[in-house]
């Protein structure tokens, strides 16, 4: 056996295709490459929208043309060239969407199965109850289908693909719509404007605790495909929900496009869980093909005593951009920022958080762990800032980086800004190495070197795992695993 | 699509000044002319917005001996030490102290070999451009100087001033050096000093920067440092004066085995804007440093503190340690701190810390249940908020000098 062409291989790239990588083929239905009014007339008509649709993303593509693309993050890539791109791809036979689940493509529902999401209803059911989880599966552009919708509805709890809100619910995502990431935020946020196709909207009313978790799945299968979801969650006065959020993609040379909108919106006493595993094709190890995830994430914590909590687990994705972040508008109101951002290989990981106090007696915590291994480049870029009037506010923020290699790197870019006396801000961030002691004693006791790394890498980022909702938490715990597999040696 | 700076009145007298500089003025003149000054969108000046906060740049200054003279009288320069004055930019040989001879100084208005400035150093710019004087210090090598030598810069008038000192340290040599920064009158004076300071293998060093112009003078300041192997640094700052102030510290560890140690107190006062921007390059194995800066606001004053620690990934078993505390007297005073970590060698300890905080209630309740009134002990907490930081230097009459002047300083604001 050729020991040497052996070892040239990832050992992750095996994992991560027996969990993720392979392809579908199932027909699908594309846009034109690239990217004109015509794109967007196209996809919108394709989505059945009202004008008032149209108009706004027309309106929002000619913003997007006069704007640059960022370039503050510590990232590089080749300049993506928008006319390579297809905004639009459906898996065929979706113009009317599936009536039930069993007008799903058989192809399609095995992929989800591959993909360990439960779509099917009766499946769970035969498990334990309390357990269930309600799944809005994202194929390309479009969602293919919502689980448990009749039981949420049941609860007042409306859950479904926001191209179906905005023809079923206009009221609802004109009033709630861009009034948290405006349409020109950001480059991305205003090329997601132009052609987002879909993503998942939730309405939970007053005093509503969502009788079940809330799920999307969303995979990119087409080749040269952008992916442009948008996902509203709006939780009323008093309300409750805990939303999942899973990401995969195929392994592919081409390098793919992921510019999601997310905007949370949280009333007087109610709270958001929002976390998120995402796994897309990271690349090969020289940096080849993978997803470029460039994704504006946002609370608005409007109403007094509200609370939003973003948990992340970053393992996938050749680059990341994405700072889930939480404006504390309402007084007493609460942000929480969990991250793990695991690199390896030549992935680029830029992200963070920001937290902006601007009500009286706002609190917000970040606990932020980054694994750097490989080649890869890891930053954390966070924002802290206590408005005037935002009196006695009060942040923590925690900023660990564990290195395994030479070749990596491990960055921390922390903005505070207090502009009120009363306002207590702490940071600290420590960056080091996998300590040879722990190393050591686990190595005496005959645990062998690869998997004494990931005890002790679960052992760092456990304060973070602790967050996730239990099903995640596993996935979770496996995906850092496999992530850093071939990292030591 | 770029369309053309326009202008602000600092900027188009800074422009005026440059003008007339001469040909060393053509490479500032030109970046200033198409780009303007740094705004918050260059990320070296995130929370200094030099384009609107330098209202006026006015023009340069010039002193004979008669008004330094008078200036340093008024600013009671005559300490123990070597002093070397510099009066509006101008640097006074018939009024400084006899060197001991193992110190060359020589003065000289230099018009070649800046280096390359980059893009967004507007300090370096503005000072190549406008630079009229400086001195060369050259230390022997292993000298041993005992007294400690003093740069008093004095404005005595609403003018502008630049100068450029080398420092250079011969190795094994011993030495304390203070840059101070004064204005004689209150005006509103404009001073740029760069310092390209160079440590040879195993000297000890002390550099201070002892910055209390008065609340209407504006000051760029750059110490541009090598470390060499097995060198032991210590920079003290302390800003107690000044409207907008702005000092870059930029270290580069080129030698093994050396130690460098930043400490600084920052009092920032009604109206002033102080800005401490430090940059730390490890390029060698086995280094330890270590950052700790106090800041205390009040008024609407605004601190601002950038600290960048960059580790090269040959720099393995690297130890470096930032902090930033800062206390928030007043509701309308302000703090921004950017601690930044870059790390490309995995076998590092590295940390940095950052607080902004009022005075603790706890402690206060504390000193004043043992009938301290409020004033008295806010006083207490304050000094040894900042205390600590000049506490324990082997140089023990600069702790004494600086510590002073904080004093002076709170019973002023406090």
């Amino acid at each position: 056996m050729n020991l040497r062409e052996e070892s040239q291989e990832r050992p992750g790239d095996q994992d991560y295709e027996e969990l993720s990588q392979f392809h579908t083929d199932i027909e699908s239905e594309k846009a034109p490459k690239g990217l004109s009014e015509d794109v967007i007339r196209f996809i919108s008509a394709k989505k059945n929208e009202p004008e008032w649709m149209l108009e706004w993303r027309l309106d929002a593509y000619h913003r997007w043309l006069t704007m640059d693309e960022p370039g503050w993050a510590r990232v590089s890539y080749p300049k993506i060239d928008f006319d390579e791109i297809y905004f639009y791809a459906a898996p065929k036979g979706f113009d009317e969407g599936p009536n039930t689940i069993d007008d799903v493509d058989p192809e399609l529902l095995k992929t989800y199965e591959k993909l360990g999401i439960p779509l099917r209803e009766q499946e769970l059911l035969a498990g334990v109850k309390n357990s269930k989880i309600a799944v809005d599966a994202v194929f390309d552009s479009v969602s293919v289908v919502t689980t448990f919708r009749e039981e949420l509805a049941k609860a007042g709890v409306i859950f479904c693909p926001i191209s179906e809100a905005i023809i079923e619910h206009p009221e609802l995502v004109k009033k709630y719509m861009t009034s948290v990431v405006p349409v020109s935020d950001n480059y991305y946020s205003a090329l997601n404007c132009a052609v987002f196709t879909d993503g998942s909207f939730v309405y939970i009313p007053e005093g509503v605790r969502c009788p079940m978790e809330l799920s999307t799945y969303f995979r990119i299968n087409e080749l040269n495909t952008g992916q442009f979801e948008r996902t509203l969650i709006i939780a009323e006065k008093g309300s409750y929900v805990s939303y999942l959020e899973g990401c995969t993609a195929p392994q592919r040379d081409e390098n793919q496009l992921h510019a999601a909108v997310v905007e949370l919106i949280t009333m007087e006493d109610a709270e958001i869980k929002y976390s998120t595993v995402q796994n897309w094709y990271p690349g090969d190890e020289n940096g080849k093909g993978g997803i470029y995830n460039f994704v504006t994430k946002r609370a608005d914590c409007r109403g007094d005593n509200s609370k939003v909590m973003w948990t992340q687990v970053e393992t996938g994705s050749a680059i990341t951009w994405k700072y889930p972040s939480c404006i504390l508008r309402g007084n007493g109101s609460q942000g929480e920022f969990y991250s793990i951002a695991v690199s390896n290989g030549a992935q680029q990981v830029d992200s963070g958080t920001k937290m902006l106090h601007l009500g009286k007696n706002t609190s917000s915590r970040i606990i932020s762990k980054g694994i750097s291994a490989g080649r890869s480049q890891n930053t954390y870029r966070g924002q802290v800032s206590a408005h005037r009037k935002s009196t006695d506010a009060r942040n923590f923020t925690q900023c660990d980086s564990l290195l395994i290699g030479n070749e990596c790197g491990a960055h921390t870019v922390p903005y505070i800004e207090a502009k009120n006396s009363s306002a207590q801000f702490e940071h600290e961030a420590t960056t080091s190495r996998i300590s040879e002691d722990q190393l050591f004693y686990c190595l005496q006791r005959g645990i062998p070197e690869e998997e004494a790394i990931a005890l002790i890498v679960n052992g760092f980022v456990k304060e973070v795992i602790q967050e996730l909702p239990m099903e995640f938490a596993v996935e979770a715990q496996k995906l850092i695993g496999i992530s850093l597999e071939g990292s030591v040696g | 699509m770029k369309t053309p700076v326009k202008h602000t009145i600092g900027e188009e007298a800074l422009l005026g000044l440059l003008q007339k500089a001469g040909p060393q003025a053509s490479q500032t003149l030109k970046s200033i002319n198409e780009r303007g000054l740094p705004t918050r969108r260059v990320e070296a000046w995130h929370y200094t917005d030099l384009r609107n906060l330098l209202k006026n740049y006015p023009d340069v200054g010039s002193s004979n001996e008669a008004t330094a003279k008078t200036a340093m009288a008024t600013c009671k320069i005559g300490l123990p030490g070597i002093t070397l004055p510099i009066i509006n930019g101008g640097y006074h040989p018939e009024l400084a102290t006899t060197l001991p001879q193992k110190i060359l100084v020589a003065s000289q208005c230099q018009t070649q070999d800046w280096g390359e400035i980059a893009k967004d150093d507007a300090i370096g710019l503005m000072n190549m451009g406008l630079a009229s004087d400086g001195l060369t210090i050259i230390v022997n090598e292993n000298a041993l100087i005992e007294d400690r030598i003093c740069l008093s810069h004095i404005m005595t008038d609403t003018k502008s001033a630049a100068t450029r000192h080398r420092v250079k340290i011969g190795a094994g040599a011993s030495l304390t050096l203070m840059e101070r920064h004064l204005t004689a009158n209150r005006v509103a004076a404009v001073t740029n000093t760069v310092c390209d300071l160079e440590v040879g293998d195993r000297s000890i060093v002390t550099w201070v920067i002892d910055q209390q112009m008065c609340d209407l003078a504006t000051r760029f300041g750059q110490l541009n440092v090598n470390l060499g192997a097995n060198a032991e640094l210590t920079i003290l700052i302390l800003n107690s004066g000044g409207k907008l102030v702005r000092q870059e510290i930029n270290v580069e560890v080129t030698g093994e085995g050396s130690e460098l140690n930043i400490r600084g107190v920052n009092l920032i006062g009604e109206g002033a804007h102080i800005d401490v921007t430090t940059r730390l390059d490890l390029r060698v194995p086995d280094t330890v440093s270590n950052e700790i800066f106090r800041n205390v606001v009040v008024g609407n004053g605004h601190g601002v503190f950038q600290g960048l620690i960059n580790v090269a990934s040959i720099a393995q078993k690297t130890d470096a340690r930032m902090a930033c505390n800062s206390l928030l007297l007043s509701d309308a005073s302000e703090f921004s701190a950017k601690p930044e970590l870059e790390i490309f060698a995995d076998d590092v300890q590295c940390a940095h810390g950052a607080t902004v905080s009022d005075i603790d209630e706890d402690q206060l309740f504390y000193l004043m249940a043992r009938g301290i009134p409020e004033k008295q002990s806010r006083e207490l907490l304050i000094t040894a908020f900042v205390a600590e930081v000049f506490e324990s230097l082997e140089v023990e009459q600069i702790g004494e000098v600086l510590n002073e002047r904080i004093d002076n300083w709170l019973s002023n604001n406090g």
